[in-house]
């Protein structure tokens, strides 16, 4: 094992979410099911019951920023080893780099998140995020303030650059709804077509509804372990075999890296760590999840990876297909436009699922998942899979 | 009334201040001549904090804009379309545009600076179409 790396030292050996349909229908009637400890509580029992271990196996623990990880491993009677707060890609990272340091051995990532019964906003005066990202803030004098309208201004600007139209953009909300019929955990599962999609209200132009990612409450949970201590704990572990990370923050505020650079100097950077490291291209990859809070993340995403070429994303989705029985899956569990926002926890644990055969709508002979993301500056891309 | 917007921090009071005089001046730094906005302590080149406050040519041009069909700001009624410019001095602004010009709207357009009274009661930088409509 390599002590300077985090790529293929740790696999996941247990996954677990709340009910999110039932759940966003109870907030919807009024109802408050619990709150964000509570949702990562239901989480973390399931994924502890998926991997077949008591929680007195845990010695590492990671939260998402919603539950501070002292007050959660209070109420799950965890004392930790070692512990951390931070999002889905990143938490992934700190666990395999904390094992990899020999901090711990089984970690427990766990999401909690309570946005629908809590009244979080995306938009407007006192909107999430915005003390790490001036962006969501800084333009409110002027009108901007929703983020939503930032990956419109994107594909504008994408759309004005290479041709494409509304119509092809809505080929990514139409196929990740195709994933979520067959997903009976999904929160929207009616099927919708390019008309439907191109019917539906703008909410920032060129965006439509349908382009825009759910907000529900919900939790997610993950086990990991050291790659050995995996194989003792269950017969199914999936590996994490490659994590890269690159950031573009330079001015990120005004939107520089994403309307200049749709974030591509990044995703090479990533896509080079991530595939020398398992010795893959873009082909070998037996599905794709794409971090979609707004659904231009896709067709910049496969550019940016080299699934195509620069502006070619929506032909690439238009000729190959993306959703089921396309050459290339991707959110095969209908994502955050149509399965559930979980902040890409729930893409992690689609993923896993993926490898281990054991999705709702199962990909055939699935053995590598790739996951893509570049929110907020951060490049990430994780691939799991089995030798 | 007279107002300010929200200040994120220290530095943003000088720009607001060129702005109530419809001169936008930003950040410089006084080491590497880099800009930044929006205004902050330290120079992202070389870490100088040192700067001066200068003032922009006030042209640019077009690289994006969205018309936001609802309503997330008192001053802003749904159908209101903010436009993104890269200035020619090398920073990227975020304004409101004239809502009877969105259609003429293409990237790499040329744009000018000019100014407006937000509903609050300052004065905001604004872009319109063509090179020389200051005023």
């Amino acid at each position: 094992m390599s002590g300077h790396s985090a790529n293929n030292v740790a696999a996941v050996v247990g996954v677990g979410n709340t009910d999110w349909p039932q759940d966003q229908r109870a907030v919807r009637a009024g109802a408050r099911p619990t709150d964000a400890y509570g949702y990562g509580a239901i989480a973390l029992q399931r994924a502890l019951a998926d991997a077949g271990i008591d929680k007195s196996e845990v010695d590492g623990l990671i939260t998402a920023p919603y539950t501070p990880v002292e007050r959660a491993a209070e109420l799950y009677g965890i004392n930790p080893r070692w512990g951390s707060v931070s999002d889905a890609m990143q938490s992934v990272l700190t666990a395999t780099m904390a094992i990899s340091a020999g901090l711990c051995e089984v970690v427990a990532l766990v999401l909690g998140f309570n946005q629908r019964s809590g009244g979080f906003k995306y938009g407007g005066t006192g909107t999430l995020g915005a003390a790490s990202n001036l962006s969501y803030v800084y333009h409110e004098p002027w009108g901007l303030t929703s983020q939503g309208a930032l990956y419109a201004l994107m594909y504008r600007r994408y759309m004005e650059l290479h041709g494409t139209s509304e119509a092809d953009l809505g080929q990514v909300a139409v196929a990740q709804r195709q994933w979520a019929v067959g997903n009976p955990n999904a929160v929207m599962r009616k099927p919708i077509t390019i008309e439907d999609y191109l019917a539906s209200a703008y909410v920032a132009e060129p965006l439509h509804i349908f382009d825009y990612c759910l907000i529900n409450d919900g939790g997610v949970a993950l086990i990991i372990a050291e790659k050995e201590r995996a194989k003792r704990i269950t017969k199914r572990p999936v590996n994490i075999r490659a994590i890269g990370r690159a950031d573009m923050h330079d001015q990120s505020t005004t939107l520089k890296p994403r309307l200049l650079d749709f974030y591509h100097p990044g995703h090479t950077l990533v896509s080079k760590q991530v595939y020398d490291a398992v010795g893959m291209g873009p082909k070998d990859m037996d599905a794709v999840q794409i971090y979609d809070s707004f659904s231009p993340h896709i067709p910049v995403a496969l550019e940016g990876f080299g699934f195509c070429n620069v502006g070619e994303g929506c032909r690439f989705i238009a000729e190959t297909g993306i959703g089921p029985g396309g050459g290339l899956p991707v959110n095969t569990s209908g994502g955050h436009l149509s399965e559930s926002y979980m902040q890409g926890w729930n893409h992690q644990i689609e993923a896993v699922r993926q490898v281990r055969g054991d999705a709702a709508t199962q990909v055939p002979n699935c053995r590598n998942v790739q996951y893509i993301s570049d929110v907020v500056g951060k490049v990430f891309s994780i691939i799991y899979g089995v030798d | 009334m007279a107002s300010v917007p929200t200040y994120f921090s220290m530095y943003d009071e000088p720009f607001w201040e060129s702005v109530s005089r419809d001169e936008t001046r930003l950040q410089c730094c006084s080491s590497c001549s880099t800009y930044r906005y929006p205004p902050g302590a330290c120079c992202p080149n070389c870490l100088s904090l040192e700067a001066e406050w200068v003032p922009v040519s006030g042209k640019g041009r077009v690289l994006s804009w969205t018309t936001i069909h609802r309503q997330y700001l008192p001053a802003y009624p749904a159908g209101s379309t903010v436009v993104v410019v890269h200035l020619e001095e090398g920073p990227i602004m975020v304004t409101h545009f004239d809502t009877e010009d969105v259609g003429k709207l293409r990237i790499d357009l040329p744009v000018t600076l000019t100014y407006s009274t937000h509903p609050d009661g300052y004065r905001l930088p604004k872009f319109t179409l063509g090179e020389n409509k200051t005023g």
